[in-house]
């Protein structure tokens, strides 16, 4: 980071880059979490709910598939793959854009015009002031799952096999973090914007199932419209079906960013014509 | 150039849709394309010099707020220029950022579950203060509050006046040039009040700092301020030294009083009973507002007029108001 000396009354103010924003994230969160352990009981409680949680949704998924050895043509490990699989990539929008779902009420009262004031960037203060430590019980059961399910079909532990599921499981959290901004974005514009963030929350339980096994509307909407089959399908077809990927996969990575970054763009267009009614 | 802010016919307008009644005119609604221009701010010169405290007064709704968030940079004005600090808030808003601070009265900016040193600590960082500039004005703030009781709080467990000082204390942090102070002082006790106003005052003095302050309470305004800016209606209709106001609102008094019989129609009694007095009298549902020149009549014998002929139940004495100096103003009481 160049250091630029001002000339006046000697202050400094370095250009605020990707370090800058690095160091005071992790300040933030590191005081974030610290707040939220002061509040005992709640993170206590709410640490056995997300274990709970998740522990249920597993039965489920077990007793639901554990009925069929395979579905059109998937096996059961191959689906308990991309069940851990999405579970991972929807763990950066949990821990890290949670705060966007309060964002409606903030917008709608007027409070989000102190985020306004600050001389760094508006999403990152917004998005930055709340770290949810509860996504990380499911990126650990997210974890296991798809460990588990990577033994049991036998395939080989490579130092390439894992860059490429590292690649597509970024991929596939950029895909999910872009479907979440731009709902919320959404609420710069429309009144009543909670339903699509709640849409945005239920794609990513269609995002564990193969996309092969919905007929060709909802395989279309998924792949084009709400990029549902980015958030695990497409990328894990690196793992699953080397021998068969199709072009989309190899394109998802950069299909990845664009979206992210469009999502990112929508969200400060919104923030800078919200005008602060209400105060 | 020595204007730290400066307007020239700044002006802001809204788009907003023409609502229909009923369902049926909600649906309407949904592909109307008629939108109304409605004008919040018309036509604004203001040029304010460093180190100056100046009290923007306007009642709700007048265009108070609107102008303050072009100042800070969070709306961009329609037309018209803008300059603070050499810089145009809008299309500068980081770097403008930098150079302004900003409180709203009830509304915290600080993180609500940290102690106050950490959201100073995030704040160094965030604006960059250098630590010797960090401690000297840590050091400042030890000499006007007791910092330490507040250092080590959080934010959620203050009371609404530590906040405040809190808030206006994290607003001063960085040094700015210019600091924005809206409603500072609301809701808080007599004791408290003081307090943030000889704190502002302070700081006004050792930094220099200008401060835009509004507020609905005359108290805040006499104690702090030199010069008055007074918009209305999104026009400035006031702007000159308190000085030329300050007659005026030492004089007038509000004499408020609840009658036995029925408020409405003592109320009417009274506009003739009182004629001589040259009182203007309103009323609300439960009380009679009577505001006195006490230059021309002393309250007492006001008082003394009313008992003659109506049962009180009630009275209280009021310092005049925001909204009661723009009404004088406008009845053409104060020349600008």
């Amino acid at each position: 980071m160049k250091n630029v000396t001002g000339n006046e009354s000697g202050a400094a103010i370095k250009r605020r880059g990707l370090v800058f924003y690095t160091k005071i994230y992790f300040k933030i969160i590191a005081q974030d979490i610290k707040s939220k352990m002061s509040y005992r009981a709640d993170f206590i409680i709410s640490t056995i709910g997300i274990i709970a949680t998740n522990i249920a949704g597993f039965i489920a998924f077990i007793i639901m598939f554990g009925k069929f050895p395979s579905i059109n043509g998937w096996s059961y490990y191959e689906i308990l793959f991309l069940y851990g699989f999405s579970l991972i990539s929807i763990t950066p929008t949990q821990c890290l854009l949670d705060n966007n779902w309060s964002l409606r009420r903030y917008v709608y009262d007027g409070d989000f015009v102190k985020y306004c004031f600050r001389p760094i960037n508006v999403w990152f203060y917004y998005v930055s002031e709340v770290f949810d430590v509860k996504g990380l019980g499911q990126l650990v059961f997210g974890i296991g799952a798809l460990v588990y399910a990577w033994i049991k079909l036998a395939i080989p532990v490579e130092f390439l096999l894992i860059m490429k599921i590292i690649v597509a499981l970024v991929t596939a959290s950029l895909f999910m973090m872009a479907l979440q901004n731009a709902a919320a974005a959404s609420c710069f514009w429309i009144q009543n914007s909670f339903w699509l963030l709640d849409i945005s929350l239920k794609m990513k339980d269609y995002a564990k199932y193969p996309i092969t096994i919905f007929n060709d509307v909802f395989r279309f909407i998924f792949t084009f419209i709400l990029p549902v089959a980015f958030m695990a399908y497409y990328p894990s077809l690196v793992i699953l079906r080397p021998d068969n990927v199709p072009v989309l996969t190899w394109l998802s990575p950069v299909l990845g960013v664009a979206a992210f970054y469009g999502s990112y763009k929508l969200w400060m267009k919104g923030a800078s014509k919200y005008d602060g009614s209400g105060s | 150039m020595n204007n730290i802010i400066e307007l020239k016919n700044v002006t802001k307008e809204f788009k907003v849709l023409n609502r229909h009644e009923g369902l049926k005119g909600c649906i309407k609604d949904l592909f109307s394309r008629d939108y109304k221009i409605v004008r919040a701010v018309d036509n604004i010169d203001l040029e304010v010099t460093q180190g100056e405290i100046i009290g923007f007064l306007g009642q709700n709704g007048a265009g108070k707020s609107t102008t303050i968030k072009m100042m800070t940079g969070v709306l961009e004005p329609s037309s018209g220029n803008l300059i603070i600090n050499n810089r145009i808030p809008y299309t500068d808003r980081t770097k403008n950022s930098q150079e302004i601070g900003v409180v709203f009265g009830q509304r915290t900016q600080l993180w609500w579950s940290l102690p106050l040193v950490e959201s100073f600590k995030l704040l160094k960082d965030i604006y960059q203060i250098s630590d010797e500039n960090y401690n000297e004005m840590l050091e400042l703030y030890g000499s006007m509050v007791d910092i330490e009781t507040l250092l080590h709080k959080p934010v959620r467990q203050m009371s609404l006046g530590q906040r405040t000082l809190s808030d206006i204390l994290a607003a001063f942090l960085h040094n700015p040039k210019v600091v924005f102070l809206d409603e500072p002082t609301i809701g808080l006790d007599v004791a408290m009040k003081s307090k943030i106003r000889e704190l502002i005052l302070e700081l006004n003095r050792k930094k220099n700092t200008t401060v835009i302050l509004t507020s609905h309470d005359m108290g805040d305004v006499d104690a702090l301020c030199q010069r008055i800016v007074i918009i209305d209606k999104g026009n400035l209709l006031y702007d000159n030294e308190i000085s030329h106001l300050k007659h005026f609102f030492g004089i007038y008094r509000t004499l408020k009083i609840r009658p036995r019989e029925n408020v409405i129609e003592v109320a009417n009694k009274l506009k003739d009973e009182l004629y001589a007095f040259e009182v203007s009298i309103t009323n609300d549902d439960t009380w009679i507002s009577i505001l006195v020149n006490e230059e021309k009549n002393r309250i007492m014998k006001v008082l003394e007029a009313v008992q003659e002929t109506h049962a009180i139940k009630d009275m209280q004495l009021k310092e005049i108001s925001t909204e009661d100096v723009i009404k004088k103003i406008y009845e053409g009481g104060v020349r600008n």
